[in-house]
């Protein structure tokens, strides 16, 4: 076994990179984060008591609204997303460049209020994970952390505006995470996933499509991978009742998935276009979605 | 009659479960590291692998039944990984400067063990999972057996063929 023990040398020498402790620590946090955040009944009854309470409100609001809306046909144009404020930092081994979105020109101010107050706690809340972190770092010596975040305009339509938000993570390897705001500028709501459809029988048909389509893409194309695969580690299962989502210019329904959900982490945050067909018998109506 | 192994607590909570799997996470993260490293031969590529790894593990820690499978269980998750990433990546492995230095044609004849140092990449994937698992992390093949989903004589078999195939000498006992 002589050759044996050598092989064996050579294994145990195999070098470990300072930064491991890190990046174990690192991914054990997050992985218990992004646990607490898809905690699938909590969402849920929040998401349709959310989306209940906004058509209850829209419905209420709308004969006389909706009419004096019409009558202002250039409404939908003056709704805009600009950047309010950025917080940069360039250290040696740290940087973090976060971009907070503004939204101006909602008719519906508390919903404006709400949304842009969210952006801005958000972003402060990164600004402030981030410095707590370098602390960290900077006590055990020393090490690398970058932190980008800002957003994306999806779609602006007369309709519709779709903001998408992105919050990525540097650290050896990094980890994005997506959150998407989709408005509804003639009715002035907030839209939500399970508000778009009758009954949740749209879970079913989105995560049927979606494990058809990963199954295709894989088959396509070898490097991609997703947890589709029957006896994967982590199957992909379904769809969250209110997954990440957005609505493109041309009315077709975007799911999204952040980074490592449904996919190994070198595929990045994976989004599905939905075919508006197969939707059809479970949408309320043809106004978001055609 | 329920019989309740020593040192373990016959129910645990669910927070307790996960303080014992992070707790060895964190310990273990070298061998973790060494174990993904000898697949992929970099370390970028290994790091992401590492971290991956746990990701699955967090999330499907429900698939743990029992404590006592926690070394098993996360084997098995960090071979798959490892396994799967070589496969999506065949074509674009990036190799570190000394194990390109070795297919490079040599200026001087150096009378090194090339032969050794390259035995182990010589081996598929299936059969590195083999030797590292039963001789370098010195796991009982029982367990190889069950990180590897084969039953226990096959992996005895392929063993003794995979040494072979490395000229090792096999001592009595080696695959007990």
């Amino acid at each position: 076994m002589k050759r044996m023990n050598k092989l064996k040398k050579e294994y145990d020498d195999i070098e470990i990179p300072p930064e491991l402790d890190n990046l174990v620590k690192d991914s054990i946090q997050r992985a218990k984060n992004t646990k607490k955040k898809h905690s699938p009944i909590r969402n849920w009854s929040i998401g349709v008591a959310a989306a209940a309470a906004l058509f209850v409100g829209s419905i209420n609001a709308s004969p006389t609204f909706a009419n004096s809306l019409m009558n202002i046909p250039v409404l939908g144009s003056i709704v805009q997303v600009f950047t309010i404020e950025t917080l940069t930092m360039e250290k040696e081994t740290y940087q973090a460049n976060m971009k907070t979105p503004a939204i101006d020109g909602l008719d519906n101010e508390e919903l404006q209020l709400a949304l842009n107050g969210k952006y801005i706690e958000e972003n402060k809340a990164l600004f402030t994970k981030f410095e707590e972190e370098i602390a960290r770092l900077e006590e055990d010596g020393s090490g690398h952390l970058g932190m980008d975040s800002g957003y994306e305009v999806k779609a602006d339509t007369e309709q519709i505006l779709s903001i998408a938000r992105y919050e990525t993570t540097t650290a050896g390897s990094s980890f994005t995470e997506m959150q998407y705001d989709t408005i509804d500028k003639q009715h002035n709501i907030l839209l939500t996933l399970p508000s778009l459809f009758k009954d949740d029988s749209y879970i079913g048909i989105i995560t049927t499509y979606i494990k058809q389509e990963m199954k295709r893409q894989m088959e396509e194309d070898e490097n991609t991978a997703y947890l589709a695969v029957e006896g994967a580690d982590v199957e992909f299962r379904s769809i969250q009742a209110n997954q990440d989502f957005y609505i493109t210019a041309d009315h077709t329904l975007v799911i999204s998935f952040d980074q490592y959900e449904v996919a190994p982490g070198y595929m990045g945050v994976v989004t599905f276009e939905i075919p508006s067909d197969i939707l059809q018998d479970a949408l309320v109506g043809d106004t978001y979605i055609q | 009659m329920f019989k309740i192994e020593e040192g373990e607590p016959f129910v645990m909570t669910k927070n307790k479960k996960m303080e014992q799997v992070e707790q060895f996470l964190i310990e273990n993260q070298n061998a973790h590291y060494r174990l993904a490293y000898s697949y992929v031969k970099n370390k970028e590529n290994a790091l992401d692998i590492v971290q991956d790894s746990i990701f699955k593990a967090l999330k499907s820690i429900h698939s743990l039944e029992e404590i006592k499978y926690l070394k098993t269980w996360f084997y098995r998750i960090l071979v798959n990984t490892s396994i799967d990433f070589i496969r999506k990546h065949q074509r674009m492995t990036v190799m570190d400067d000394e194990v390109l230095d070795g297919y490079l044609p040599q200026t001087e004849d150096e009378p090194t063990d090339i032969d050794l140092l390259d035995a182990l990449d010589t081996l598929s994937p299936d059969e590195k999972s083999l030797i590292i698992l039963r001789f370098f992390e010195d796991l009982k093949i029982d367990e190889v057996a069950a990180i590897l989903d084969e039953n226990s004589n096959t992996v005895k078999t392929r063993l003794y063929r995979t040494l072979k195939k490395l000229r090792i000498e096999i001592e009595k006992g080696d695959l007990e």
